[in-house]
């Protein structure tokens, strides 16, 4: 079966590697092995546990976001089991993948923490 | 007291069965008044979802007994056995609705998890030390085609009807959960298609309505609040009324573009009145609305408007952002927030179309006046509110919703809420300030928490409905 080593990078925190299963999400994986990620509804639709992902496979980055130097689309990363309904399609070009639906397909690194939930939606007024 | 006591006390001679007073609450809301103690104790919903803090969201028990040596802290917390619940709004298994109903007590808590879809059930037997005595896992919502669980509402007959905000996708529709008095899901309240989208709701069974507001699909609200999302019309801005005994919407208001987002909404507690007020908190307008005794409908007007105010540091004015309303228990005063401007306010509805301002408080917020209390930063402006029985206590906490606190406030994740109080003078129609009542929420052993809806042990403001 195949077995992905995702790496997750909290803001300045030491990062760790997990081995996500095939069968497994992100987030189960991570729980599996001891690491608390943010997380709330476990379908797809709330966006609390939403992460973004810095590079795939030692390539490319989405990590300043410009389409230019990105060369890994994050829908090519990930296999969702469900739909992931908390994001817009801005999100998912923007690289915002959602840990408790998607099974990485490459090795790949991620930015977590409840910090990246909150770069989905500014402050429309100020 | 406790309410299974309470009934010895008020013996009555008349015969409208309303009146023999056997169960949970009072016979009247001017019993609520007479016969209440001050409240003691108060349950919040405190909560970590959305944050780094590793712990789950807990009812906290806030000791407000002047006399004690606990006063204005956190003397208990009912952890939930999972994280990311987040804990929003709640109520009773009973309440006055059921005062005639023999051997029900007001005593178990539903604790719904707004993200998680669990639905918990916490025995207060013990006040000052609940605990959790069942749980509803989200799998056996979603069997129901319901997600998001938000108001709760007893019944009479120790039923509990909850508004959902979403199918099992977290997509509209929403509906109405009904549990029954064991804790089990009966089943689905209302049949599909009655609405789309779904909030909070209030019924007045003696003239046999009920009536529900919208907020949005739960995947479009629980990312975050979305200017393009209310351009695409996936916010609300209608009401519905609905026949209370056959559960289906006899009428629905469009309230346009001066009442997007109607959130709270509450009937005048007397059981004979029509009459009632929703707060549409993006256009920060209070509606009041009644039954058009010539026609049988019901009618909404705008009876209040609060204005945006231009910030030094924001691009556009930034709204009021009504996020909370109550109606005191002798039904004189309505009681609002304005979240993002940092003010409660009370109004005078002793004439409901033409509510009188009475007093407000600049605390907290973008514009409080006041920023500090006992050396504690404010941060965000109050939001939800609960008042004392008798009128004279306003207590409010500062959290809305965890990701738009963080739009709007992102200080309070590292801050925590706070718990504040005004006292509330209720023949000058006053409010001042207690600078001595301080519940710090950042204090949380474990980190700082937001915090939420607040409740009493004897039933409140918002919790009971009479027949």
């Amino acid at each position: 079966m195949a077995t992905h080593d995702v790496t997750l990078e909290w803001p300045n925190d030491p990062t760790r590697t997990v081995a996500v299963d095939a069968d497994e999400t992100v987030l189960q994986a991570a729980e599996r092995a001891g690491e608390a990620l943010p997380y709330g509804c476990r379908t797809g639709a709330c966006g609390t546990c939403v992460g973004r992902l810095l590079e795939v496979d030692g390539g490319a980055a989405a990590d300043d976001r410009t389409d230019e130097e990105r060369t890994v689309d994050v829908d090519d990363a990930f296999a969702y089991r469900r739909a992931p309904r908390a994001l817009k399609p801005r999100h998912r070009d923007d690289g915002y993948v959602l840990l408790c639906v998607a099974t990485p397909e490459a090795d790949c690194r991620i930015a977590v923490g409840s910090q990246i939930q909150s770069e989905l939606v500014d402050n429309p007024w100020k | 007291m406790s309410d299974a006591t309470a009934p010895d006390d008020v013996e009555s001679d008349h015969d409208h069965e309303h009146h023999h007073h056997r169960g949970p609450g009072y016979a009247t809301p001017q019993a609520a008044i007479e016969e209440s103690e001050r409240e003691k104790l108060a349950y919040v919903m405190s909560l970590y979802a959305g944050t780094d803090v590793d712990e789950p969201d807990f009812v906290a028990v806030v000791d407000l007994d002047p006399d004690s040596e606990t006063y204005c802290e956190i003397v208990d917390r009912v952890e939930m056995p999972n994280r990311g619940d987040e804990l929003h709004h709640f109520g009773w298994n009973a309440c006055s609705s059921s005062c005639h109903v023999e051997g029900l007590e007001r005593r178990h808590l539903i604790v719904p998890g707004q993200r998680s879809s669990r639905i918990h059930v916490v025995d207060t037997k013990e006040r000052r030390n609940p605990e959790l005595v069942e749980v509803i896992e989200p799998e056996e919502v979603f069997e129901y085609d319901l997600s998001a669980p938000h108001t709760v509402h007893c019944v009479p007959e120790g039923k509990i009807i909850i508004s959902m905000l979403g199918d099992a996708d977290g997509d509209l529709p929403g509906g109405f959960l009904e549990l029954n008095d064991e804790f089990e899901i009966e089943g689905r309240w209302d049949p599909p298609g009655e609405i789309e989208m779904n909030y909070d709701y209030w019924y007045q069974p003696r003239q046999n309505v009920m009536v529900s507001t919208e907020w949005a699909a739960p995947k479009t609200y629980y990312p975050g609040f979305d200017l393009e999302d209310v351009e695409d019309g996936k916010y609300g801005r209608r009401l519905h009324f609905w026949d209370w005994e056959d559960g289906t919407v006899e009428q629905t208001i469009d309230l346009g573009e001066e009442g997007l987002i109607p959130l709270e909404v509450r009937f005048l507690h007397t059981p004979e009145s029509t009459h009632g007020f929703v707060g549409t908190a993006l256009s920060s307008n209070m509606f009041h609305f009644w039954e058009d005794r010539e026609t049988g409908e019901y009618r909404a007007e705008k009876a209040i408007e609060f204005d945006a105010r231009e910030h030094p540091d924001w691009d556009m004015p930034v709204p009021p952002l009504t996020t909370d309303i109550l109606i005191s228990m002798d039904d004189r005063y309505l009681f609002g927030s304005n979240w993002l401007h940092g003010e409660v306010w009370m109004y005078d509805i002793s004439d409901p179309s033409n509510p009188r301002r009475a007093d407000s408080l600049s605390v907290g917020g973008h514009f409080g006046e006041i920023q500090e209390l006992q050396g504690r930063e404010l941060t965000a402006g109050p939001q939800m509110l609960q008042l004392s029985l008798d009128g004279e206590r306003l207590y409010w906490t500062t959290s809305l919703f965890s990701t738009w606190d963080d739009q709007f406030y992102p200080e309070e994740a590292e801050r925590g809420s706070v718990m504040l109080k005004a006292d509330v003078d209720p023949r000058k129609g006053t409010l001042e300030l207690d600078e001595d009542f301080l519940v710090d929420f950042g204090e949380c052993p474990a980190g700082p928490a937001r915090a939420h809806e607040i409740r009493w042990p004897d039933g409140d403001c918002t919790s009971d409905v009479w027949q």
